[in-house]
């Protein structure tokens, strides 16, 4: 049986959706931030020479996982745009149920019975195309989490190869500043969304 | 919500539905029709959303939910069709006749299954049984792509918000007398209508038309005598007050 909750919550999680896109946000741009940053370093630790020659395969494997962290957010993306349809879905399908119960109300005709019984199938077959696209973004948002721990270990290593890179130790300093501070937003911005993904998926149980 | 049959031959049935004693007073009162013929049906601007559960019921008092393969809105007002994303679960393979200019924005209303069929400018017709309907242009009465539907056979024009009136609590279906009327229409004219070029038009239009009855979106029906005298007052009101 259908309540006013069910049209609340179904509103809530398109609201929840809403949120994990506004982050995306940040992590695309943090993303091509770092990206930005490993080709900075790069012109750098050529410009340094041998003092930096720790320094290069590092700015190799930023431009590596920025770059994956950048498809694997328009990835994001383009499921976002089908997870936020399927949400209105969601809704549309719980707001019909229950105005098809305020008809029921009225009159004990067989096919507004029917039509409940209708609606609730395709209420269920949404609610499960949106636990399945739940799940593929979560598995996204792990992915890139990864990708940070990464990004984290990285910086600190480049911050012992930009101490011994002479001249170019303060530009090379900032490279791992800017790579840990980028780490930390995006990682952020994935615990965000990890916990609305969470709250969604108890919604949906 | 009440439903009355104001014409009935041996090929089709008008029903007015309205007067829904359930819905919140702020929520401007509406006038449905179901023209119904063998086995199919068309619902005349099917209304908003808060209606859509006594329109549902209201309407299986009368045809089973298969028949009704049509509905109509005269324009894009949510009072006439904001319902429509409920009735596009409710009738998957139904189709709307509308007009052109305002296909995008009904669509705002959710419309996965239901297929949008446009009115041109000019008009149209359409049958539904043996039903013959015209799709009469009124352009900028209110809206700016607008139509009423004829029915030649019934002599009965839907007019849509021409002929509007706007009374509290719950009025008879019918205009007894016309002049103690005028105060309940007057305001909606003259403020919503804008065009008095386009209601010359209209006027000249219909009274070219065997009219009957001219059943209007809200408020009262007009029957017999009290149809001219409609036509003699609306072709005399100056319309557009509020850009005076």
């Amino acid at each position: 049986m259908y309540h006013q909750n069910d049209a609340t919550l179904a509103i809530k999680n398109v609201v929840r959706v809403a949120n994990i896109i506004a982050n995306l946000d940040t992590i695309l741009q943090e993303a091509k931030n770092l990206s930005l940053t490993a080709k900075n370093a790069r012109v750098v630790a050529l410009r340094a020479g041998d003092s930096a020659f720790g320094f290069k395969p590092i700015t190799n494997f930023i431009d590596e996982f920025s770059e994956l962290t950048i498809k694997t957010t328009k990835s994001i993306s383009m499921l976002s745009s089908n997870l936020f349809e399927i949400a209105l879905s969601v809704v549309r399908y719980s707001d019909f149920q229950l105005r098809l119960n305020i008809a029921a109300q009225y009159t004990e005709h067989t096919d507004i019975h029917h039509l409940q019984q209708q609606g609730r199938l395709e209420f269920i077959r949404t609610v499960k195309q949106l636990e399945s696209a739940v799940m593929h973004l979560e598995g996204y948002f792990e992915d890139i989490l990864k990708q940070m721990r990464s990004a984290e270990y990285i910086a600190v290593t480049s911050r012992v190869e930009a101490s011994n890179a002479g001249e170019f130790s303060e530009s090379l300093q900032s490279v791992s500043n800017f790579i840990a501070g980028a780490a930390k937003n995006i990682k952020h911005a994935i615990n965000e969304n990890l916990k609305e993904i969470s709250l969604l998926k108890g919604a949906l149980r | 919500m009440k439903s009355t049959e104001i014409y009935s031959s041996t090929t089709h049935t008008w029903i007015v539905l309205g007067r829904d004693s359930q819905k919140s007073e702020k929520i401007i009162d509406t006038n449905q029709y179901l023209i119904k013929s063998n086995d199919e049906a068309i619902i005349l601007d099917p209304g908003g959303i808060e209606l859509f559960s006594s329109m549902l019921a209201s309407l299986l008092k009368h045809v089973k939910l298969e028949q009704i393969t049509t509905l109509f809105a005269s324009h894009q007002d949510p009072d006439i069709i904001s319902s429509l994303g409920l009735w596009d679960k409710a009738l998957p393979h139904a189709t709307l006749h509308a007009p052109w200019l305002w296909e995008g924005f009904i669509r705002h209303f959710g419309m996965d299954n239901i297929q949008y069929q446009s009115i041109k400018d000019e008009g149209g017709e359409i049958k539904i049984g043996k039903a013959a309907l015209k799709f009469i242009p009124a352009h900028y009465l209110h809206s700016s792509g607008n139509f009423n539907v004829y029915d030649p056979k019934a002599k009965i024009l839907m007019s849509g918000d021409i002929g509007a009136a706007l009374e509290k609590n719950e009025p008879p279906m019918f205009v007894e007398d016309f002049a103690s009327h005028i105060k309940h229409m007057e305001y909606f004219h003259r403020r919503w209508m804008p065009s008095n070029r386009a209601k010359n038009n209209w006027v000249a239009r219909i009274r070219e038309l065997e009219v009957d009855m001219m059943a209007p979106q809200h408020g009262r029906i007009f029957k017999g005598e009290m149809v001219q005298e409609f036509l003699e007052w609306f072709a005399r009101l100056d319309v557009g007050s509020a850009s005076d």
